[in-house]
């Protein structure tokens, strides 16, 4: 990308600060996701849900959705960050405040299909990383990557809609994936501009490496495990019903993707996962995800699909 | 809406609101390790239902009985071949794995007809081991004929059949079937494939039947599979599921060796390999799994 172009995306991204939906919490909430977690406060983090009464309720139904797995759904918001631990509460916040900072109006991509992507991307990386972990691994780390590694594309819906559509009917039209046709027609992808706002938000430098080189792990200066993990489970999500609303995957060979060396290479119980039941239990969860789209985010169409079982 | 999210959609309709018994999850693994069937949560009634049904038979009181009998008991084996037929449907109908038929027509014929461009025989060979009643095989050949105008144009396709079970296979070889095996077959196809019979029943028209070879064959027979050479594509569903480790890992190397390079082995949908063979790699299609035996200039062997 050529410096000029390089400029037009960051003074683009800066305007994002003049939106007015970003929830008052966000800022403060992203320094707090910037401490190593032995420094974050229990009640640091119960005093920012707390401070907005939406957000306080959206985060405790996030809480007790399945995709938490709690046996009983917390009460209160301490309660709640005490038996979802800090990190995942933390996680939660921030994918309210996404959703908030990005109003699902004028969006060129779908939003249930966005943000079931994301969810589900954010919740294949987490079990990825818990099941090739020696112990436990940091699943909400991974969470929070899977969660965060399109955002380039809400900053695309906003500041290049025109070009951005077009590069969204191309990509359906032809069944490629999204960031080769934005490369094509805009000459830039939602990766250099999520990372110009992830930049912006300050945050974690191993997410800003996975926002910025999802497509092209080897590009990446460092993290490099986190950015093949998150790769590797975009393309499981785009080739299992978790994708944008069509297949530009129609096969997918894991093993053999370069990511897979890279992730190998730091992790050998990457070589003892059984990918089948993997797969499987992936699966099983699609539904979960579709469920915390309808709770949260209220998509009618999310809604109208996961409506469809209760009859 | 994707093929993905609307199957767990319909899978999460069918869920009832009944806490399950952890021990029936323990069940699901130890059928997993043994048999290589996955349970999914939204089904776990199901496996549920059929313990229940073995502890009833059994007369035994609570699933943690049942577990003792599944694994310290001396009959453990043959208990848990009883619980694989509760919970494995032995029913087979046709076009019983829409994605499956996806991801051949649409990812892996083109691949294949493409890596054979300069062979002299045009001709794609598939097996169906372990065809039961033949309503596989049948699905197989109507789908390979839907494609005779277009892909498989100027092309020869060969659809070995085999099963175990005489019966079976003569049943297969008659190819007449009732409404339960043909409730998802499009009224088109039916028309197009078959002749109305019997009143109720109907038949494969001969132009299918063609394409399929039938035969007797014991799968643990080694050398009767060794000669099985030259395979693109074999199916090999709800079969394995019986076989004890040995034979499975057995049949699987075999498999293998069947399979021309760049060829594809499928098991059924909710069936895992649970990696008994590394050299294959487990391949993902939207709604489904297969195991690939890469192509020699993929350079992954």
């Amino acid at each position: 990308m050529n410096a000029s172009l390089a400029a037009k995306i960051r003074e683009r991204v800066e305007r994002i600060e003049t939106m007015p939906s970003v929830p008052t919490i966000f800022m403060p909430l992203l320094d707090l996701l910037n401490l190593p977690p032995e420094q974050t406060q229990l009640d640091d983090v119960v005093k920012l849900i707390s401070y907005d009464n939406t957000m306080a309720a959206q985060c405790l139904r996030m809480a007790s959705s399945p995709l938490f797995g709690l046996a009983t759904p917390p009460k209160s918001i301490r309660s709640a960050v005490v038996t979802l631990g800090l990190r995942r509460v933390e996680t939660i916040l921030l994918t309210c405040c996404l959703a908030d900072a990005f109003p699902a109006r004028n969006w060129i991509i779908d939003p249930s299909a966005f943000w079931r992507h994301s969810l589900g991307c954010a919740m294949v990386c987490r079990k990825f990383s818990e099941k090739i972990a020696a112990k436990g691994g940091d699943g909400d780390k991974a969470y929070m990557a899977g969660l965060l590694h399109d955002i380039g594309f809400m900053v695309n819906s906003m500041i290049f809609p025109a070009e951005f559509a077009k590069a969204f009917e191309q990509a359906c039209h032809d069944r490629v994936s999204l960031d080769q046709s934005e490369f094509a027609i805009m000459g830039f992808t939602h990766c250099e501009t999520g990372h110009a706002l992830a930049e912006k938000w300050r945050l974690p430098d191993d997410i800003i490496q996975v926002i910025a080189h999802h497509h092209a792990v080897e590009n990446s200066a460092s993290a490099q495990p986190l950015v093949a993990l998150v790769h590797l489970s975009d393309l499981l999500c785009r080739v299992r019903g978790m994708g944008y609303g069509y297949y530009e995957c129609q096969r997918l060979d894991l093993v053999s993707d370069p990511a897979w060396a890279i992730l190998l290479n730091e992790n050998r119980h990457l070589q003892e996962i059984d990918l089948a039941r993997f797969t499987f239990e992936l699966d099983e969860s699609v539904g979960e995800v579709l469920e915390v789209v309808s709770d949260i985010f209220g998509s009618a169409s999310a809604k109208s699909a996961s409506g469809s079982r209760s009859h | 809406m994707t093929t993905g999210t609307q199957t767990a959609t319909q899978l999460a309709a069918s869920r009832p609101v009944v806490a399950i018994d952890p021990v029936i999850r323990q069940i699901r693994d130890l059928v997993y390790k043994v048999s290589g069937i996955y349970q999914p949560e939204e089904k776990l009634y199901l496996m549920s239902d059929g313990c229940e049904r073995r502890i009833k038979q059994l007369k035994l009181q609570t699933p943690n009985d049942y577990w003792i009998r599944l694994t310290a008991h001396a009959s453990r084996d043959v208990e848990l071949r009883h619980l694989l037929n509760e919970i494995t449907i032995g029913e087979t109908y046709m076009f019983r794995c829409p994605p499956q038929l996806d991801a051949l027509r649409k990812v892996i014929l083109p691949e294949l007809l493409a890596d054979k461009t300069n062979q002299i025989v045009k001709r794609v060979r598939i097996w169906s081991a372990g065809c039961s009643t033949g309503e596989e095989p049948y699905t197989l050949a109507i789908t390979m004929l839907e494609e005779s105008h277009g892909l498989l144009k100027d092309w020869q396709v060969e659809i070995i059949a085999t099963d175990l079970n005489d019966r079976s296979v003569e049943t297969a070889k008659a190819g007449i079937y009732g409404d339960y095996s043909l409730r998802f077959i499009t009224d088109t196809l039916k028309q197009k494939y078959f002749l109305p019979v019997d009143g109720k029943k109907f038949q494969v028209r001969d132009q299918v039947k063609k394409l399929i070879s039938f035969s007797r064959l014991n799968l643990q027979d080694d050398s009767k599979v060794l000669f099985m050479k030259g395979m693109d594509i074999i199916f090999c569903c709800n079969v394995l599921i019986y076989f004890d480790g040995t034979s499975k890992t057995k049949v699987i190397n075999h498999y293998f060796s069947n399979l021309n390079f760049g060829g594809y082995f499928f098991l059924g949908t909710s069936e895992s390999l649970l990696k008994l063979n590394d050299k294959f790699h487990l391949v993902h299609f939207p709604g489904t799994i297969a195991y690939w035996k890469p192509s020699l200039k993929s350079g992954k062997l």
